[in-house]
């Protein structure tokens, strides 16, 4: 273990700067077929897109940030924005602010309080009291209290039933929707065969603590970045209820979300399997705030990767089939079940069977390696993502050392709840109330 | 109030006679009087064509801003007995309020409320629920039957659906349309108005006993609401407190109380008494305050030097502050004629002395 740290400390070690150098020679000189699989497949699959992205934003940058078109007012669509809450009482009044001062005239906002303990009714009646000059529902704000706890998907219903706009944004109670973001978050509709669009997500609270900072990177590489160019190529898997802006007309075919966990997840295979297509806006940012603590970021993230096996491999296992809603849809459903499940999993047995091979921890120079590696793919990324969209903030650049540790602490919790699901353990969430949990099927 | 009555009418016909009344002192004595015949109290009662929907009776026409002044002046005690709205435009209370669509405006709205069907999580107006054989309900989504209610399916508390545009809300704007004119608007827009009713106070019956209204100065001893003796009280005891001086060389300070018009005039008189009654709880028992004119106050200090009227005033007017609008001055009052020049001072001003 000594001879591990010893090791592993001495090629971080600035002043002797050979841990990359020897890393590559070590790549290079390797005659193993599964290391250069892993290494090159990375490469393929996640930094040749980035790159490709990167020389076409070079070359025309309207094709990756497209610009807003002069268009009168009167064009503008109406735009219902549904937020579902349940105790926001801190965030809810600047989230309303937030929707009604984004820059978008014709819009309209409906916040379903899912029967709150705390003051979250009297504080949003404020917020629109503050920008309406009307403390009732008036045709810019209307807020429903529920009378009874629901759970969010059924909040969310309620929103969408009240909603009249002919489009529906979804944001969370503790997100914000920057100005000016409703124009690039309605430019992909122009494509008639696109039916809800993701907002690029972005974290208000990036500078509370070294977590959040983590979380910075991380959501401007996964949920920023990668979400873009899944979209490019038809792939993108969820549009994340912290912020989608879907075609009304969808929502009310489809009555809404399906109660239980999961429901932007649940959506975006709906909307996936009628065949429409699923945009992506960089201008579109909504801020959303992260967990501060390591327990709420690991129950969040748990929750998550629950959601993804229930829905993705239970519910619409169909999608697995062939053929059946596209070849698109097909390669996504084999990629969700390798790139997400599978493929970790198997990282993670491989690292730790490596290391272990001869000894604890006796061949650290395979670890090492990778860890050089993935600081060098990071790199391209995060400077490809910093100059396409804006994020991650140059000053958490330099955590970019600590970005290996932090997935693969994130990667060990959400195996763990794979397996969770898988097995059915403690598949009970809080979120959803007692009485909805009963009604609902599993599939 | 069986007694008051005879009094009252003996007492009138003295007043009468006597010719000192003007004549709408003398209207707002009649409604005293009239008053304490209905059981020494009035309640308006709904009159569609009244100006406020209300009215007091066949009481006449300005009986409302008489029965406001008497309430003013404690001859009654206004009690609070509805609030109206009125069209900002014509001030007709002749409107009609109801709940409108937030969206199209149109009142054409019925509180169907929704129904949530737990399975699917639908949620929906009543109608969109086709009723089944059994007596159960059909989920237009997933096909699901609705039977009991609390644990399949719930209603979702109040919510009011547009007949025209079908937007639901719950909880809709109110606005009001005038009979009279015709103008749209929003019920916090409307202007509100109190109705009081009113009961006879012991002031109100001595007034009536006596046969005219008790303002006259030689009538009260206070000034209403305030602990301050009328301007007759305090003169007399400024002739006792020269009387004392003369016959037992007793000198005397007088703390001159000058209130700021301006002051008065935003406040009103409220906040004078206020001020007034803040300044007696500054002063000694022995003390005696009395108003002089409407600006102008006097305080005795039976036995007080110069010097120690001057201390108390400093430490009066610590005490009341800076924002106070009462300004004060001593003067030592050790001969006769020491007073006759403060008076006669007074009179320059243009003050009654």
């Amino acid at each position: 273990m000594n001879g591990f740290l010893h090791y592993f400390l001495s090629v971080l070690d600035p002043m002797r700067n050979h841990g990359f150098s020897r890393a590559v020679t070590d790549m290079l000189s390797s005659e193993l077929p599964s290391w250069w699989l892993t290494i090159v497949l990375s490469f393929v699959f996640v930094e040749l897109p980035a790159i490709v992205t990167w020389l076409v934003y070079l070359v025309k940058p309207a094709l990756i940030r497209p610009p807003l078109p002069v268009r009168p007012d009167q064009a503008e669509p109406l735009v219902s924005v549904v937020i579902a809450g349940r105790n926001e009482s801190a965030t809810i009044g600047k989230c309303i602010r937030g929707a009604l001062l984004c820059g978008y005239s014709n819009l309209e906002v409906i916040f379903v309080d899912d029967n709150s303990e705390d003051d979250s009714v009297a504080i949003a009646r404020r917020a629109a009291l503050s920008v309406t000059r009307s403390g009732r529902d008036s045709d810019r704000v209307r807020i429903f209290p529920s009378p009874r706890r629901n759970g969010k998907a059924s909040s969310l219903n309620i929103g969408i039933r009240m909603a009249r706009g002919e489009f529906i944004a979804i944001t969370d109670a503790d997100s914000v929707i920057q100005y000016g973001s409703m124009q690039h978050w309605l430019l992909p509709f122009a494509d008639p065969r696109v039916g809800a669009v993701a907002a690029n997500i972005r974290v208000n609270n990036s500078t509370v603590s070294l977590l959040t900072r983590l979380q910075e990177i991380e959501y401007g590489l996964k949920f920023t970045f990668a979400r873009f160019i899944q979209a490019r190529l038809n792939l993108l898997n969820i549009v994340s209820g912290m912020g989608g802006l879907f075609r009304a007309e969808i929502l009310h075919r489809l009555g809404g979300f399906d109660t239980g966990l999961g429901d932007d997840n649940d959506m975006t295979m709906m909307i996936r399997k009628q065949r429409w297509k699923l945009g992506f806006s960089i201008g579109a940012v909504v801020w959303t705030t992260v967990p501060v603590t390591r327990y709420h970021l690991v129950r969040q993230r748990m929750r998550w990767r629950r959601n993804i096996v229930k829905i993705q491999l239970s519910k619409h296992r169909d999608r697995f089939v062939l053929g059946r809603y596209g070849f698109a849809d097909a390669v996504l459903a084999v990629y969700m079940l390798g790139a997400r499940m599978l493929m970790p999993m198997a990282g993670l047995i491989g690292i730790f069977w490596v290391t272990f091979e001869n000894g604890p921890l006796e061949a650290p120079q395979i670890v090492v390696t990778f860890y050089w590696i993935v600081l060098l793919y990071l790199l391209i990324r995060m400077l490809i993502s910093r100059e396409l969209a804006g994020t991650p903030t140059p000053v958490n650049f330099p955590l970019m050392f600590l970005i290996p540790f932090y997935l693969l602490w994130l990667k060990v919790v959400q195996e763990y709840a794979v397996i969770c699901e898988l097995l059915r353990i403690g598949a009970k969430h809080p979120y959803v109330p007692d009485h909805i949990w009963e009604e609902i099927p599993w599939w | 109030m069986r007694e008051i009555i005879p009094r009252a009418a003996e007492s009138n016909a003295t007043t009468a006679a006597a010719g000192t009344g003007t004549a709408a002192e003398e209207r707002r004595l009649n409604l005293l009087r009239h008053i304490a015949l209905a059981g020494g109290k009035i309640a308006p009662d709904a009159e569609p064509n009244a100006e406020h929907g209300y009215a007091y009776g066949a009481l006449g026409d300005d009986v409302e801003r008489d029965l406001g002044i008497l309430a003013r002046r404690n001859y009654l005690e206004a009690r609070f007995f509805d609030r109206v709205s009125l069209c900002p435009k014509c001030d007709s209370h002749h409107l009609n309020v109801r709940e409108v669509c937030p969206g199209c405006r149109r009142a054409h709205l019925a509180n169907d409320g929704l129904l949530h069907h737990f399975r699917c999580g639908y949620v929906g107006i009543p109608s969109e629920f086709s009723p089944a054989a059994d007596g159960s309900y059909l989920c237009p989504k997933c096909n699901g039957r609705l039977h009991h209610l609390g644990t399949e399916y719930d209603r979702l508390g109040k919510a009011f659906v547009c007949r025209g545009c079908g937007l639901i809300s719950e909880n809709p704007p109110v606005e009001a349309v005038c009979f009279s004119c015709g103008a749209r608007t929003p019920a916090e827009d409307l202007i509100s108005t109190l109705v009081f009713s009113y009961v006879l106070t012991s002031r109100g019956a001595a007034a009536i006993r006596r046969g005219s209204l008790l303002d006259g100065d030689d009538e009260l001893v206070s000034v209403a609401a305030a602990p301050v003796y009328r301007r007759k009280v305090i003169l007399e005891f400024l002739d006792h407190e020269m009387k004392r001086l003369q016959h037992f060389n007793s000198k005397f300070s007088v703390l001159l109380v000058n209130c700021a018009a301006s002051a008065m005039d935003q406040s009103g008189d409220a906040s004078l008494t206020q001020w007034l009654t803040r300044l007696r709880q500054g002063l000694r028992e022995v003390d005696l305050i009395g108003q002089l004119a409407d600006s102008l106050c006097v305080v005795i200090l039976p036995q007080t030097k110069q010097r120690e009227a001057e201390a108390l005033r400093q430490r009066i007017v610590a005490e009341l502050g800076p924002q106070s609008p009462i300004t004060l001055s001593t003067v030592e009052i050790t001969e006769p004629r020491h007073l006759a020049q403060v008076l006669a001072g007074l009179n320059a001003r243009g003050e009654p002395s």
